[in-house]
């Protein structure tokens, strides 16, 4: 075996064994379900949320996004809280607390009122779990003021959280919706009345496609479809920037995060990690490829640290917040103009199309000989071409130019100018994996 | 197109190899043509490719860390398994193997495994991971008779229990077939050189230069210390048949003419009108070397049919495409010579009353290799009528202590992955009896 770093890592009090959970889901919805991602080498699960009543389900209740021949990128549900019944799921949790006590078991609820909200909490807390997450973000409940109607909505957020906080000492984490422009306000709300922690994102209201006979978006059910949630790994960039928002909120330092949206790798994880979320929680990449992918996330990541020297997982939490700056104070007086591998290149002319009709004329084509030329007086440097070449390592960032300093100390487009010097900071991140 | 003059009429092609005898024949894959390669993996449940392995190098687990990106943990899981994965990536008959077990098949046609492994393989040459942190060697001495590719195996599998591992080698360099065999076009001697640190990077010791038997006996190293040996001896000597002719100038065996060209790097006496003998892997072997290395005219004579012929059928048509010769069921009669050199090979058909006469400075037999007298080794081991040396399912001799894997054992079957698997095996026993203080 190689060397593999230690994962554990502390979350509202509790010692997890690594950061790897299942969001409240199907995937979490039952002891037998949950049990096998235990086993699997999952750190803990959020139960999927229980409503007192079982609400009524639609057939068929999923579509997925697609892009060409690659395995679906985004999945759309119309699925509410859990199918079974009330006490049942309640009796399976306190089974799973008491043959796992070292994982971290977390309950997850929704009431429909004040009362309900205090009375499930009280319930969730009698069955020994650690934690509870109240879920304020479902976006597609039948029930209005319930799911993402109260993730948006101050007062609501204010007056649950108070209500489960009556009915539980346990520490309450609020899953927030990111269907808002802004989720710290949200989250402040929900800190501010009792919450411990914060658990997002949630599914992102969406329409996935439509069907072409019926003329109705997709899952078509007897001829109509609805507005519903949207995950899995293509939704991961919109889940990182509110991660990011919150972890940099001054408001809000201090309080934990538990990132979730399209965790498929440990890479995927490990980039929740850096913008401050303690763990991460994942529901769609289990639908597509079962509970086993939590095997190369413990693997990838624990290698990943080992060989960057972090001695403990909380050493990298939050580790990338300080360079994720306004878009206004970014460096803007270099271009780093791309250089293309003749050895590598096949001539496809990929980069000519993409320059020539997305971007700035300029790529030279030769027909005959089937080359490309940058044309450097007029490359703006803005990599378009290295991110849709097909080749790997033909299209790598080159020469780095300057802006020369005139006499105002400004810089003016026609004086660029070499300095190698600076060179080896400014290129990374290209192939980072590699 | 402008040099051919008319339809199906090809003028002019170029009949000398494209590619070096030095130089890999397959490309390796970048890292985008990996991940496209893995994302056509189905992600089976209980995947039989990792069934299909013989020494359960886990395809199935490696792949799915690839399409995961967990690059690094693929290296783990394929070093933890098979510490030759980088041989095996090149070598191994897939088709028979992992591949064949594919489900992708049931679509259109198996994930390329070994290219894949090969890709991980080298990954982790390119990043200096180290796969494998072995624990100090504080247990027991063993010594490994011979330094192929089953004593490697039993060797690394040992040292990662702790054990002091010495391998004995006879000859200059260590890896047995795979550096004085196998053509360096399918397998580079750098990727040996490579994967044999691997099993030293783990504290084996190699004692090059020393023939046990000879230099060295058994006694000598029970006074040394070591309690417990393993046989990996593999077949040193290539078999031949009567035919009359045989001691000419230019008549040779597989296992000479491809040590030779192997270890001077291509520049041994290859021949320029070479025919070998056989219709294996060996024999092609030896028909790409010669062909790889400039010989004019190549001939396989092969007693059957190709059909029949064990030879892989990739190695086959690769063989076809350097333009090498087959004449399938013809046997040789008589070798004719001028001055005591080979000069000609007559033929007979073994399925017709056909005679054919080839003109040839170099004959090679390759009808197959047979084991080294063991019993100079080990005095009073129980061996084979053919001088195999006999063991159970679990790599154990009649002589208590002593263990035996790879090509030297009786009944193994013939091949890297399965001499890799040997030695697992093996090693599982030494350790076991070594426990029991060597009962
Ligand atoms: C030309 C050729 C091509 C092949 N191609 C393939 C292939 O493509 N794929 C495949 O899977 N298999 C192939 N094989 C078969 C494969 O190489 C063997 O099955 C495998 O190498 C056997 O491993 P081994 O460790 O048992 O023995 P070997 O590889 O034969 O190694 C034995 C070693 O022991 C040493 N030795 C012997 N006696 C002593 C002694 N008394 N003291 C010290 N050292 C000693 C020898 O010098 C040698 O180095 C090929 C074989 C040949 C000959
Ligand atoms: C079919 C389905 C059902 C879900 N049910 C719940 C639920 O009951 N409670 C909840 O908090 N989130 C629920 N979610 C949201 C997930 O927990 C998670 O927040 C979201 O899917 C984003 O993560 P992912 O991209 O890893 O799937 C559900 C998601 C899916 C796909």
């Amino acid at each position: 075996m190689a060397k593999h770093a230690d994962l554990s890592i502390d979350f509202l009090g509790f010692k997890c064994e690594n950061p790897f959970f299942l969001s409240s889901s199907p995937v979490s919805s039952s002891y037998d379900m949950c049990a096998r991602f235990l086993d699997a080498g999952g750190g803990g699960v959020f139960y999927k949320t229980l409503t007192t009543t079982i609400p009524e389900e639609c057939s068929p209740r999923f579509d997925a996004q697609r892009k060409e021949a690659t395995p679906f990128i985004a999945f759309k549900n119309m699925e509410q809280t859990s199918d079974k019944p009330y006490q049942e799921n309640l009796d399976m949790m306190k089974q799973l607390k008491e043959d796992y006590p070292n994982k971290l078991i977390i309950g997850s609820i929704m009431g429909m009122d004040e009362d309900n909200w205090e009375q499930m909490a009280r319930d969730v807390t009698a069955t020994g779990v650690d934690m509870i997450e109240l879920n304020f973000s479902c976006p597609q409940m039948t029930y209005e003021g319930m799911g993402s109607d109260v993730g948006a909505n101050l007062e609501l957020i204010d007056t649950y959280v108070k209500a489960a906080r009556r009915g539980s000492h346990l520490p309450l984490i609020a899953k927030m919706t990111p269907n808002v422009e802004k989720m710290e306000p949200s989250a402040e709300a929900a800190i501010k009345a009792g919450a411990n922690g914060l658990s997002t994102i949630n599914t992102i209201k969406s329409i996935t496609g439509l069907d072409f006979d019926s003329y109705t978006a997709l899952p078509v059910i007897n001829g109509k479809s609805s507005i519903s949630g949207l995950s899995g790994k293509a939704t991961k960039p919109i889940a990182l920037r509110f991660i990011a928002n919150m972890a940099q909120d001054m408001n809000l330092q201090g309080v934990p995060i538990s990132g979730i949206g399209g965790i498929e790798t440990w890479e995927d994880a490990a980039e929740f990690l850096m913008l401050g979320a303690r763990n991460v929680q994942f529901t769609t990449s289990v639908m597509q490829y079962g509970y086993r992918i939590v095997e190369d996330m413990i693997s990838g990541l624990s290698i990943y640290l080992a060989e960057k020297g972090f001695e403990k997982l909380e050493d990298f939490i939050g580790i990338a917040l300080k360079n994720i700056i306004p878009a206004d104070d970014l460096e803007r007086d270099f271009k780093i103009l791309p250089q293309i591998n003749y050895d590598k290149c096949v001539g496809c002319a990929r980069c000519y199309v993409s320059c020539m009709d997305g971007a700035h004329q300029a790529i030279d084509w030769d027909n005959e000989k089937r080359k490309p030329t940058i044309k450097e007086d007029v490359c703006v440097g803005c990599q378009l071409c290295l991110q849709v070449c097909p080749v790997y390592d033909c299209i790598t960032p080159g020469k780095v130019l300057f802006k020369e300093e005139d006499q105002f100390g400004k810089g003016s487009l026609s004086e660029w100018k070499e300095n190698a010097s600076n060179k080896r900071d400014i290129i990374v991140g290209m192939y980072d994996w590699i | 197109m402008s040099n051919s003059t008319s339809i199906g009429v090809k003028e002019g092609i170029d009949l000398k190899p494209k590619q070096g005898y030095l130089e890999e024949t397959v490309p390796p894959y970048t890292p985008f043509m990996a991940m496209e390669e893995a994302s056509r993996c189905l992600l089976c449940y209980n995947p039989l490719c990792s069934e299909g392995c013989p020494a359960g190098t886990n395809p199935g687990d490696f792949i799915r860390a690839i399409r995961f990106k967990n690059f690094k943990g693929a290296a783990e899981i394929i070093r933890s398994n098979n510490i030759l994965g980088g041989v095996c990536a090149r070598v191994c008959p897939y088709e028979k193997t992992c591949e064949e077990a594919c489900a992708r098949s049931g679509i259109d046609t198996p994930i390329h495994i070994g290219q894949l492994q090969r890709f991980v393989t080298d990954y982790e040459k390119t990043t200096g991971f180290k796969a494998l942190d072995p624990p100090p060697a504080t247990k027991e001495k063993v010594a490994m008779i011979g330094s192929g590719p089953a004593s490697l195996s039993a060797a690394a599998t040992l040292a990662m229990k702790g054990y002091k591992v010495t391998i004995f080698e006879e000859k200059e360099k260590a890896g047995g077939v795979l550096s004085y065999g196998i053509v360096p076009s399918r397998l580079p001697q750098y990727v040996v050189d490579e994967e044999i640190e691997h099993v030293t990077d783990l504290g084996v010791e190699i004692k090059h230069n020393t023939k046990v038997g000879r230099d060295i006996t058994i006694d000598d190293l029970k006074n040394e210390g070591y309690e417990a040996f393993f046989i990996g001896a593999g077949m040193q000597v290539s078999a031949t048949f009567d035919v009359p002719g045989s001691d000419l100038e230019g008549v040779t065996t597989a296992l000479e003419y491809l040590a030779a060209a192997r270890s001077s790097g291509g520049k041994s006496d290859i021949g320029t009108h070479v025919v070998v003998i056989g219709g294996g892997d060996v024999a092609l072997d030896c028909a790409t070397t010669a062909r790889l290395l400039g010989a004019e005219q190549v001939t396989v004579l092969y007693r059957r049919t190709r059909e029949e012929a064990p030879a892989s059928r990739l190695e086959l048509s690769h063989g076809e495409s350097l333009g090498i010769n087959f004449a399938y069921t013809f046997s040789p009669a008589e070798f004719q010579g001028e001055n005591g050199k080979v000069k000609i090979v007559k033929a007979n058909g073994t399925r017709s009353n056909s005679a054919m006469k080839l003109e040839a400075d170099k004959v090679i037999f390759a009808i197959g290799q047979k084991p080294e007298d063991i019993s100079k080794v080990v005095s009073d081991i129980g061996l084979d009528s053919k001088g195999f040396v006999v063991t159970d399912d679990k790599g154990k001799t009649s002589i208590p202590g002593v263990f035996v894997a790879g090509d030297v054992a009786s009944g193994s079957a013939k091949t890297v992955v399965h001499s890799v698997q040997g030695g697992k095996i093996a090693a599982e026993s030494i350790d076991e009896y070594l426990k029991k203080g060597g009962e």
